[in-house]
This record gives C-alpha cells, sequence and structure tokens, in this order.
C-alpha cells in the first residue's frame, strides 16, 4: 500500500514532468527553426568551402603567370638594352669621325692662314679669310658633336628607366610570395574543413623560382636623396665625390 | 691589358646594365648570376673589381663579401655593392664585411663608372 506522503511525492514528481514537457512544447518550435536554419546554412558552407577550394586551385596559375610577366619584360628589357648598346656604339663612332673632322678642319685653317705671308698676291689675305668665313664647318660641326653628346645622355637616361624592370621584377616576386602565403593559409583551412579536397587537375604547388630573392621594399625612384645618404654613411668611413665631380669627369 | 670585373646579380637586365656602363671605357665583364657563381670564377685570378648584388639566390651578396675577405689572396680586390636595399643596417654591415663602395638600384652608369675607376686607375 502506498502512503499519503509516497503519493503526494509522485503527484509532485508528475507536476515537474508537466512542466518538463511545457517547457519542451515551448522548445521544439525554437528547435524546427535551427533545424531550418542548418538546412540552410550547411549548403552554404560547403559552397563557400568548395570556393575556397576552387580559388585556391587558381593560385599556382596566377604566380605561373606573374612568373611570365616578369620573363616576358626581361627579354623585352634585354632587347632594348642591346639596341641601346649598338646605338652608343654608332654615337661614339660618329663623335669621334667627327672630331677627326674637326680637327681636320682646324688644320686646314690655319694651313691657309700661315700660307698668306707666302702668296705675293694682292688681297690674298682678304680672299682667304673670306674663303675661311664662307666655307667653315667648324661651327656646324661643333653643335653636332653637342646634339650627340646630348643623344648619349638620354642613351644614359633610358639605361636608367629601363632599370624599373628590375624593381618590378622583385615587387611582383614579393606578390607571388605573398599569394604562395595565402594559398598555404587557404589549404589548411580546406584540410580542417574538409569533405571538398582541392581538385587534383590542378597542381597546388606555387612555382616560384629556385631559390627566389628579391626585395620586398624594392621602389624605383630617379632621386638623388637614397643614394647621397648611403654616400653619407659610408663617408664616415671612406672619401666619395659630390655628383658634380662626377658629372665633370664623364661628361 | 684588359682590367676584369666580376658583376653577381641574379637578374639578367642588372648585369647588362653593368656591362654596357663599363665596356665602353675599355673594361671585360664577367657575369655571375649569384654569389656561389662568382666565388667559382674569383679563383681564375684574373679578376680585378668585384660588383655585387646582395640578394641573391644560394650566396648572397654578404656571404659572398665575408667569403672573399676570409682569402688572404682578396683581401685588397675591390667590392661594390650594388643593391636596392637602402636601410642603414645593410650599408652598415656592407661596411663592416668589408665592400668598398655601395651604389643604390637604379644607378647612373656615370657613377658605377666613377667608383670603379676610383680602384683600377
Amino acid at each position: 500500500m502506498m502512503s499519503s506522503d509516497n503519493i503526494s511525492q509522485l503527484f509532485s514528481k508528475l507536476n515537474d514532468l508537466k512542466k518538463v514537457f511545457s517547457y519542451g512544447e515551448k522548445l521544439i518550435p525554437i528547435l524546427n527553426s535551427l533545424g531550418e536554419f542548418m538546412k540552410d546554412t550547411v549548403p552554404l558552407l560547403e559552397n563557400i568551402n568548395k570556393s575556397i577550394a576552387e580559388s585556391t586551385s587558381k593560385i599556382p596559375k596566377a604566380t605561373n603567370q606573374i612568373q611570365s610577366v616578369t620573363s616576358a619584360t626581361e627579354m623585352a628589357t634585354t632587347e632594348i638594352l642591346d639596341l641601346v648598346d649598338s646605338l652608343n656604339a654608332d654615337l661614339s663612332d660618329i663623335e669621334k669621325t667627327m672630331l677627326d673632322v674637326l680637327n681636320k678642319e682646324v688644320d686646314k685653317k690655319e694651313f691657309l692662314l700661315n700660307l698668306i705671308p707666302m702668296l705675293n698676291v694682292k688681297n690674298a689675305e682678304t680672299f682667304i679669310k673670306d674663303f675661311l668665313i664662307k666655307n667653315s664647318s667648324s661651327e656646324r660641326l661643333g653643335e653636332l658633336l653637342l646634339q650627340i653628346g646630348k643623344m648619349k645622355t638620354d642613351s644614359n637616361s633610358i639605361t636608367i628607366s629601363l632599370q624599373v624592370q628590375d624593381i618590378t621584377a622583385q615587387q611582383l616576386a614579393t606578390v607571388n610570395h605573398l599569394i604562395e602565403s595565402v594559398q598555404e593559409r587557404l589549404s589548411s583551412l580546406i584540410a580542417d574543413l574538409d569533405n571538398n579536397p582541392i581538385p587534383e587537375e590542378h597542381d597546388t604547388k606555387v612555382n616560384l623560382p629556385a631559390g627566389a630573392s628579391f626585395d620586398p621594399n624594392a621602389r624605383y625612384s630617379r632621386s638623388e636623396v637614397p643614394q647621397q645618404e648611403v654616400d653619407s654613411i659610408f663617408n664616415k668611413e671612406m672619401q666619395t665625390a659630390s655628383q658634380d665631380e662626377i658629372d665633370k669627369l664623364f661628361n | 691589358m684588359k682590367k676584369v670585373i666580376l658583376v653577381a646579380d641574379d637578374s639578367p637586365t642588372i648585369r647588362k646594365f653593368v656591362s654596357i656602363s663599363l665596356k665602353v671605357k675599355g673594361f671585360e665583364i664577367i657575369q655571375a648570376s649569384d654569389g656561389m657563381e662568382a666565388l667559382e670564377v674569383l679563383p681564375s685570378g684574373q679578376i680585378d673589381l668585384v660588383i655585387t648584388d646582395l640578394n641573391m639566390p644560394n650566396i648572397d651578396g654578404f656571404e659572398l663579401i665575408k667569403t672573399i675577405r676570409s682569402n688572404e689572396d682578396y683581401r685588397e680586390l675591390p667590392i661594390i655593392i650594388l643593391s636596392s636595399l637602402s636601410g642603414n643596417a645593410e650599408i652598415e654591415k656592407g661596411i663592416q664585411y668589408g665592400a668598398n663602395a655601395y651604389l643604390l638600384k637604379p644607378f647612373d652608369s656615370k657613377r658605377v663608372l666613377y667608383e670603379v675607376s676610383k680602384f683600377l686607375n
């Protein structure tokens, strides 16, 4: 026989159970919503995962294209440099020939002027001097030599400008290095999420040149200030000339 | 007799720039694409001056200078650094390792000629 205490305890437990059920009734719609949410979200997450995998698989192609750009600009720059080199050689030959011609002009003038006292002809001096003024090429040759000098300076400027290729190559190598880091991160993320391995038809290895070495901060600048700063540090140890002294020596 | 200059740089365009700049004054140029290749050329005994980049594969410029200076025969060999690295740390390291000059990229061929002539004439 159950005692009245036991019966009252049973009712109390039943009440508790009723409360749990009524709480469960309230919870069921929330759980349903959560289920619906998960149903919608899981494909979305799978899509994201797949997209990451696909994007990661394209990275090697991107880096290879960057590498191709570097190779192409390197080849073009080398070709331009060969042309500049050949142009410089031609200019030097022309300059040398013109200097010879100019020297001969001077000799010719000197010869004719020395001839005057030897000639016993009336107005010989006036005639020869007039001839020299009218037929002298010295001035024109001097102008042409100046123009050749300017062309050589321009050619030097072209070679400085072309060095942008080297700086760009270093910057592109830096970009490739960064892309490689991103690919590594994404690959490890995919490995963690893993149900979507990276498609096998793509080579996932980034093909950076063997032993790639570059200055990630390489910048193209024609300013003389950075070199002056380097010189000032070096000057403490050694004697370095000013740009004016250098120009004087090589112009 | 022509003076021989060893140019070590992994960039073929820079090696060409330097060659063009120097050969007009009659210098002979030997090229190396990294420090290791430069060290292979050096024992030929014909090198009068070295121009080196700092960032190079295999053996970099600093290592190259250090190795050159550690050899008794090359203590006096003039070395010019040609690099895009402009930090004080690199410049001071260059001096400390025994470089004789430090030129920044992009460089002016007249300046390179001046530095080379300073040591070879």
